[in-house]
């Protein structure tokens, strides 16, 4: 994980404690976060990281998200996931 | 069995559940209509049902049960005051639906009765209600408003779409699939609590993606929440629906989500039939998106099912499987042999006289973890009595609707713990024991209750609770009480008694549970009392408990069941007799002593007594009994021990007391079922095998020894 500015990166392979820590991270930084950006080649290892980025995204709509603007990932481990919701 | 069998008697098995369910919330609402959290679980229950009648070709059952959850569907979401008719009408239903799925069960063609008639009026209820002007809702946030009905009518409806895309992956994996590759629809409905548990959507979409040829899911995202409202370790994803091309078996598939609840996955083969009732289904869905009036109520449905807040009762998830109790019984005994062993190692000569430390301590430790794996499992065969008490609310109902008698129920101890084995042989006895505390125990009217200064609502108390390692079931009633002098009366008049005996209080109340003792209803107080009562006692005794009654006139009586804990195991006293061990049930153990030779007496032709507290207690020699060759010794010089039985006390005469243990019950071969003195055996600790008396049956002995009457 990383912040660079008003830009966070992350890795979708966060373990579930990885995920806590991110959302404890997150929680307090939230307004000062642009975008959340995904590091490249790693594949979503938990569906709470999918859930903890649309709640991030529910919360504050402006923030950018490009990933979750996708709507679908593929990845060799569990093939094409989408994800359906309101935003 | 087939898996279809398999299946269905899954289902026949949680019909019956829920079922029982309804019969007993059915009744909690009734006493509190306003409770509109039970409504819906009422309702969650029969729209359960009639969706598992419907696939098990139940349609009686399916049809009664729909139009009922129409009337319940329309009260849950308008929150309109139920009028106590309807309540009957609700009430009547589920008695209906109790029927007609014996009717389904048994193969039945006729209906039963008063189907059509309930029917009817669960029809005109729900056409009346749709014709009259809609009522004010009392709680707005719950209801939706006209403004609530046009989003729901137009919004974004997630799961709408997700099942269009299912559907479209379904189709082109169809056009895809090739010989020897199965489809699969699999719906993953994941409780709140999985992360906790480890288990994680990815993981089972990585699980089925290693024999899988395509594999696309879809998450239903509409439940997660904003930061404010969201909680991380919780899984708020609705559902996520797999579509898999893969060699594998339904059986291989199922088999990746096997530590996961039933209710968490489904798997649906799609084959070439199958994939068009999907579609066919899924057409219609899409069709009720151009039918906002039929969809909305639909989805309002769907959404309530799926975000109302679960009641605090039997629909919160719980972290609980399903276990056959056969296999139950099976590791029982098993542990029992392993209790056995166990003692064998620690009361072993050989071994003992190892003087190894760590010998010592690993027996110590075996022990230890033995009777821990004993008591773990002595407490999965434990279940609350609440369901069973649950039951009595509606005989408690009944009787009071069918008598006219206004009472209140009174429960307490329903967390208390039986063995489950026991609880399905208690409900016909305490049903038996509660009506009649109703019907003659209880004042025959307002009047002569207020006439002997008591409110005019009736009291009924039902109870249970530990005592003295037993289990005790208690109903009470602030009635009338029992007249002790006309029950001994009765007694004499009907030959139970000679009158002559000096019977205690319990005793003479323990009359009225003679066989034949009440059948005459002259005798106002206590009219019909005995009828049924000496069935209870036969019943309870087959449990191994015992019935105790206390009654005071003008106060109540209190029925007591008190009952072992468990059928398995017994509390027993060993004690022996030329060098045999027995075991005596300590249930019925009063005291045991060497008796001073002053209080032995011996009457001619009548045998031996010993005189206790006034009483003449017979002497029953257990040598005698069994026809053991020992020298004969005089009663001062042995020891005896006073039981309770059915007719009374005796005492047995044993050589010694060896001492107190828990032992596990085993049954005895055909060759040994006709001894009726005695009840099963047990093996000791050093492997011995010891027999368990019935005491009950060693007094028709006592009776020939002592000459009879």
């Amino acid at each position: 994980m990383q912040f660079d500015g008003d830009i966070l990166t992350i890795g979708l392979d966060m373990s579930m404690e990885e995920i806590r820590e991110f959302e404890q991270f997150v929680r307090p930084r939230l307004e000062y976060i642009e975008m959340i950006e995904i590091e490249e080649g790693a594949a979503l290892n938990s569906s709470a990281l999918l859930s903890l980025l649309i709640s991030l995204k529910r919360t504050r709509p402006e923030i950018r998200i490009p990933f979750l603007e996708q709507g679908s990932t593929t990845a060799g481990g569990y093939g094409t996931l989408h994800w359906i919701c309101h935003d | 069995m087939t898996k279809q069998e398999q299946v269905k008697a899954i289902f026949i098995e949680e019909a019956g559940e829920i079922i029982e369910k309804l019969d007993v919330d059915i009744l909690r609402f009734e006493e509190n209509p306003g409770d509109f959290d039970l409504l819906n679980e009422i309702f969650r229950g029969v729209h359960t049902l009639k969706g598992n009648a419907n696939a098990f070709g139940f349609t009686r059952l399916g049809e009664f049960v729909h139009h009922f959850e129409d009337v319940l569907d329309y009260y849950r979401s308008t929150k309109e005051e139920i009028a106590p008719d309807q309540l009957g009408l609700f009430v009547d239903s589920v008695d209906i639906i109790t029927a007609v799925m014996t009717c389904e069960l048994d193969g039945l063609h006729d209906l039963p009765q008063g189907y059509d008639e309930c029917l009817e009026q669960i029809k005109h209820l729900i056409a009346s209600k749709k014709n009259s002007p809609a009522p004010v809702a009392v709680d707005t946030t719950q209801s939706p408003s006209p403004l609530q009905d046009l989003a729901l009518e137009f919004s974004f409806d997630c799961s709408a779409l997700m099942e269009g895309s299912v559907l479209r992956s379904i189709q082109q994996q169809q056009e895809q699939q090739k010989e020897g590759v199965n489809l699969y629809q699999i719906d993953l409905t994941l409780d709140s609590d999985s992360y906790k548990r480890g288990f994680d959507h990815i993981l089972f979409l990585k699980l089925l993606s290693e024999k899988a040829v395509f594999m696309e899911s879809f998450f239903n995202m509409e439940n997660i929440k904003p930061l404010d409202e969201f909680v991380g370790d919780e899984n708020v994803i609705k559902k996520v629906s797999v579509i898999i091309l893969t060699p594998q078996t339904k059986e291989e598939v199922e088999e990746n989500f096997e530590f996961l609840f039933d209710n968490e996955y489904h798997v649906t083969l799609i084959d070439p039939i199958v994939a068009e009732a999907v579609i066919e289904k899924a057409e219609v869905t899409m069709e009720n998106i151009e039918l906002p009036e039929r969809r909305k109520v639909e989805d309002r449905r769907a959404t309530e099912r799926s975000t109302e807040p679960q009641a605090a009762t039997s629909m919160a998830p719980k972290s609980t499987i399903r276990i056959d109790t056969f296999k139950l019984d099976e590791l029982f005994d098993s542990v029992g042999e392993l209790v056995i062993a166990q003692n064998f190692i620690a009361q072993n000569e050989k071994i003992r006289i190892i003087e190894d430390e760590s010998i010592s301590r690993t027996i110590e430790t075996l022990s230890k973890i033995t009777k821990r794996i004993q008591d773990r499992v002595m407490s999965l065969r434990m279940v609350a009595i609440r369901d069973t008490f649950d039951k009595m609310k509606r005989v408690v109902r009944d009787t009071s609707k069918k008598t006219g008698k206004e009472l209140h129920l009174n429960v307490q101890g329903e967390e208390t713990e039986i063995d489950k084995t026991m609880i399905d042989s208690l409900s016909d006895p305490l049903i038996h024991i509660i009506r009649n505390a109703i019907d003659h125990g209880l004042e025959a009217d307002a009047q002569e209750r207020i006439r002997a200064g008591k409110n005019v609502e009736g009291i009924i108390t039902l109870r249970a609770f530990h005592k003295s390692g037993s289990i005790v079931i208690s109903v009470s009633d602030d009635g009338r009480g029992i007249n002790k002098e006309k029950v001994l009366q009765k007694a004499i008049e009907r030959g139970i008694i000679t009158g002559d005996e000096k019977l205690s209080d319990s005793q003479v109340f323990s009359l009225i549970m003679q066989p034949g003792f009440s059948t005459v209803d002259t005798i106002s107080d206590l009219s019909g009392r005995g009828v049924g009562l000496d069935v209870v006692k036969t019943s309870i005794e087959k449990l191994r408990g015992k019935i105790e009654i206390e009654s005071k006139i003008g106060e109540g009586t209190t029925m007591s069941m008190i009952l072992p804990l468990t059928l398995a195991i017994i509390d027993g006293m060993l004690v022996k007799t030329a060098d045999e061990i027995y075991i005596i049930p300590t249930l019925s153990v009063v005291e045991s002593f060497r008796p001073a030779r002053e209080i032995v007496h011996i009457v001619k032709g009548q045998g031996e007594f010993v005189s206790m507290r006034g009483q003449h207690i017979p002497v029953i020699r257990l040598s005698d009994v069994f026809d053991l060759k020992t020298k004969r010794i005089a009663p001062w010089e042995g020891i005896l021990v006073c039981v309770e039985t059915e007719a009374g006390r005796i005492a047995i005469m044993v050589d010694e007391l060896v001492g107190r243990q828990q032992v596990v019950i085993k049954t005895l071969g055909k060759s040994l079922r006709k001894l009726k003195q005695i009840t099963g055996g047990a093996i000791l600790g050093n492997g011995d095998i010891a027999l368990i008396l019935n005491v009950d049956e060693l007094r028709p002995l006592i009776e020939d020894t002592h000459g009879g009457n």
